[in-house]
């Protein structure tokens, strides 16, 4: 199946919007500027805003980019969010009230816990009631969520990928180490857009994941490795430079997702 | 469902009505409930549903750092109905890079983190020690990456979260995993664990049932949480066959709110009219229906808005949330599980707990388990965030 790229969102270290990844990916600059913009929540209610947990901010601000940029409307696009752990703010927070003698759950705190709360805060926000599904696989979610993705685009059939992952609290980050927030988006449709076009042709292979070859460096080879949405900056250099070729993603030690991008398709 | 359908060519559910498939059908034949009740901190009886036997479960020992609580349920089922063993006929067949691995849950190992963080050492330094397994047992990959290992599988493998529908949105995943051909089968499964992130947060929410759950009961007042775990293997159905399949799956979101339904049951009645479409059903020729049926005054009230929406008000439709508990993110894998069963030993489960049906809602409630042949049937799941999946499950006898 071919799929296209119809546009594309991006947070992270500076990397505030779509339009400056594609300039600092194209370019030779190698160090990050923090902090990371605040994301946006659009479209939700003022009460609904206020709610709504970080991750699901990350999600809502580079996946309405990427509808932006496609010029979609969110209602029968179908979605895929994917994160490796989920928020951890949340999870600390709720741990803390739970080891106490008298347990008491915040009832916002809870239900923001799921690992869903991105895909509902997006349904709320949009109004869509298109398919929807949420996924991880830990450092390789970004993989598994595009491998998702993949496979839903049909013709007549958008699909859009929003792939986020912020760094553990304290408490939690000797054992999960993000470095830094990062999120990423990509609207993806199997009807050719009409002009600049991104083509993704694709296949899984299951022989080895072997050693990728990473075209990044500096801050950007270490926020690919040290975020697992962030595995999709070798995909977002070669569109930055409009450079063809293969982009091979691991999965898991035992398969790799084989993508090659085609610029001005 | 676009020209492939999912066969399932074996099943294993442990819950709180047992081990095995068979145990499932002989408690569901008693109208037995395997809900007990327990007192949270504080005094509050809750209903449970508890899996036991987990103390014998042996964790190999190459596993050793994924042994917790929720591992502990699935390995149980994967060496149940001889699951494992069938599998590892699939990895001779196919070759263990081409057997995938979908898993639906909720909150996979979270108790363990819940009792680090009351660890006294947690107290002192006010951080996890670095050694704990959080990738292992915690997060919420653990429980795929746990099975695959356990399998020896090396196909593609995933974890679905979408609160309570995951394991029943699990099936819509490998189902795009062999049609692509990226699989020639695929382990699909469902586990959840009892945990206090669950427990006091549907305790808050005020959705816990004080004396256990009575599904589209008039005196319904909450959900008794269970645990689960649940595993088939799938195939794509290349031609008409005798068995058990997958003939549609519908899924939608509600795009209203993150704990309530839709009112007006628009995204209920999406995902069941999706999978009735994608089996080329219609209302009429439906069996059974396999509520979702958590116990709560509005669920229930919006499930029932959505069949009677649908001109399903007629089928018999039955909740075993009164039996098992409301598995969460295995409630999927065990509608199509404890569907499977009563289809096969042609029996019509009831509403455990629930001695009357609402005179305000219209489905035609099955309180009491009978005799009936089940050939067609949907399996509603329907979770926070919106998040609703709807399963055509077709028994070819």
């Amino acid at each position: 199946m071919i799929v296209y790229v119809a546009g594309i969102g991006v947070l992270g270290p500076g990397l505030e919007d779509n339009r400056q990844a594609m300039e600092i990916l194209g370019g030779d600059q190698e160090d990050l500027r923090l902090p990371v913009r605040a994301p946006e929540a659009r479209g939700l209610a003022p009460n609904e805003a206020r709610r709504c947990p970080t991750t699901a901010r990350y999600a809502l601000d580079v996946g309405q980019q990427a509808l932006r940029q496609a010029g979609w409307e969110a209602d029968h696009v179908a979605t895929v969010f994917s994160s490796g752990s989920g928020d951890l703010e949340i999870l600390d927070k709720n741990c803390r009230a739970l080891a106490h003698p008298l347990p008491a759950l915040s009832p916002t705190l809870f239900h923001n816990s799921v690992h869903n709360a991105a895909a509902g805060y997006w349904g709320i926000a949009t109004g869509s009631h298109a398919a929807t599904t949420s996924l991880s696989a830990y450092d390789d979610s970004f993989v598994a969520g595009l491998l998702e993705a993949l496979l839903l685009v049909a013709p007549g059939n958008p699909c859009l990928l929003v792939a986020y992952d912020i760094p553990a609290p304290p408490a939690l980050a000797t054992v999960r180490h993000v470095s830094a927030p990062f999120a990423v988006a990509f609207a993806l449709t199997a009807d050719r857009p009409p002009d600049h076009a991104i083509r993704l042709d694709w296949r899984w292979e299951s022989q080895g994941a072997g050693l990728a070859p990473s075209p990044l460096a500096g801050d950007l080879e270490a926020l690919r490795l040290s975020n697992p949405a962030a595995r999709s900056l070798p995909l977002l250099w070669h569109m930055a430079r409009r450079i063809s070729g293969f982009v091979t993603l691991p999965y898991l030690n035992d398969g790799r997702l084989q993508v090659h991008i085609t610029c001005d398709a | 469902m676009s020209g492939l359908e999912l066969i399932i060519t074996r099943y294993t559910l442990v819950s709180a009505l047992g081990r095995g498939a068979k145990a499932q059908l002989k408690a569901l034949r008693a109208n037995a409930s395997g809900l007990r009740m327990r007192l949270l901190a504080g005094g509050l009886p809750v209903a449970l549903g508890e899996v036991c036997g987990l103390e014998d479960v042996i964790i190999p020992a190459h596993l050793s750092r994924y042994d917790c609580r929720n591992n502990r349920i699935a390995a149980l089922a994967l060496e149940t109905d001889g699951l494992a063993e069938a599998v590892a006929q699939c990895v001779r067949s196919f070759g263990a890079d081409r057997i995938g691995l979908v898993v639906g849950t909720s909150t996979s190992g979270i108790a363990q983190t819940e009792a680090a963080y009351r660890d006294s050492e947690f107290g002192q330094t006010g951080a996890l020690r670095g050694d704990f397994p959080y990738r292992e047992t915690h997060n919420v990959f653990s429980c795929a990456d746990f099975t695959r290992r356990y399998l020896g599988l090396k196909g593609p493998a995933f974890v679905i979260s979408t609160a309570c529908s995951s394991s029943a949105k699990a099936f819509g995943t490998a189902a795009r995993l062999l049609r692509s051909g990226s699989c020639r089968a695929v382990v699909v499964g469902g586990v959840d664990s009892l945990c206090d992130t669950t427990l006091y947060g549907f305790q808050s929410l005020g959705l816990l049932a004080k004396k256990g759950p009575k599904p589209f009961s008039a005196d319904r007042d909450g959900i008794g949480i269970g645990e689960a775990a649940g595993f088939a293997i799938v195939m794509a159905a290349e031609d008409a066959q005798t068995g058990l399949y997958v003939a549609g799956i519908g899924d939608s979101a509600d795009a209203y709110h993150m704990t309530a339904p839709h009112p007006e049951a628009l995204g209920a009645r999406a995902a069941m009219g999706g999978a009735l479409t994608q089996a080329g059903w219609t209302a009429s020729q439906l069996d059974y229906i396999h509520l979702h049926g958590t116990g709560t005054i509005h669920n229930d009230a919006v499930e029932d808005l959505a069949i009677r929406q649908l001109d399903c008000a007629a089928i018999p439709a039955s909740s075993t949330k009164g039996a098992i508990g409301h598995t969460l993110g295995a409630a999927g894998i065990c509608g199509v599980v404890l569907t499977a069963e009563c289809m096969r030993g042609e029996w019509i489960a009831g509403t455990t707990s629930t001695e009357a049906r609402d005179p305000l809602l219209g489905c035609n409630l099955v309180l009491s388990g009978r005799p009936g042949r089940i050939n067609r049937a949907l399996i509603n799941t329907f979770g926070f965030g919106g998040s609703n999946c709807c399963l055509a499950l077709e028994w070819r006898p």
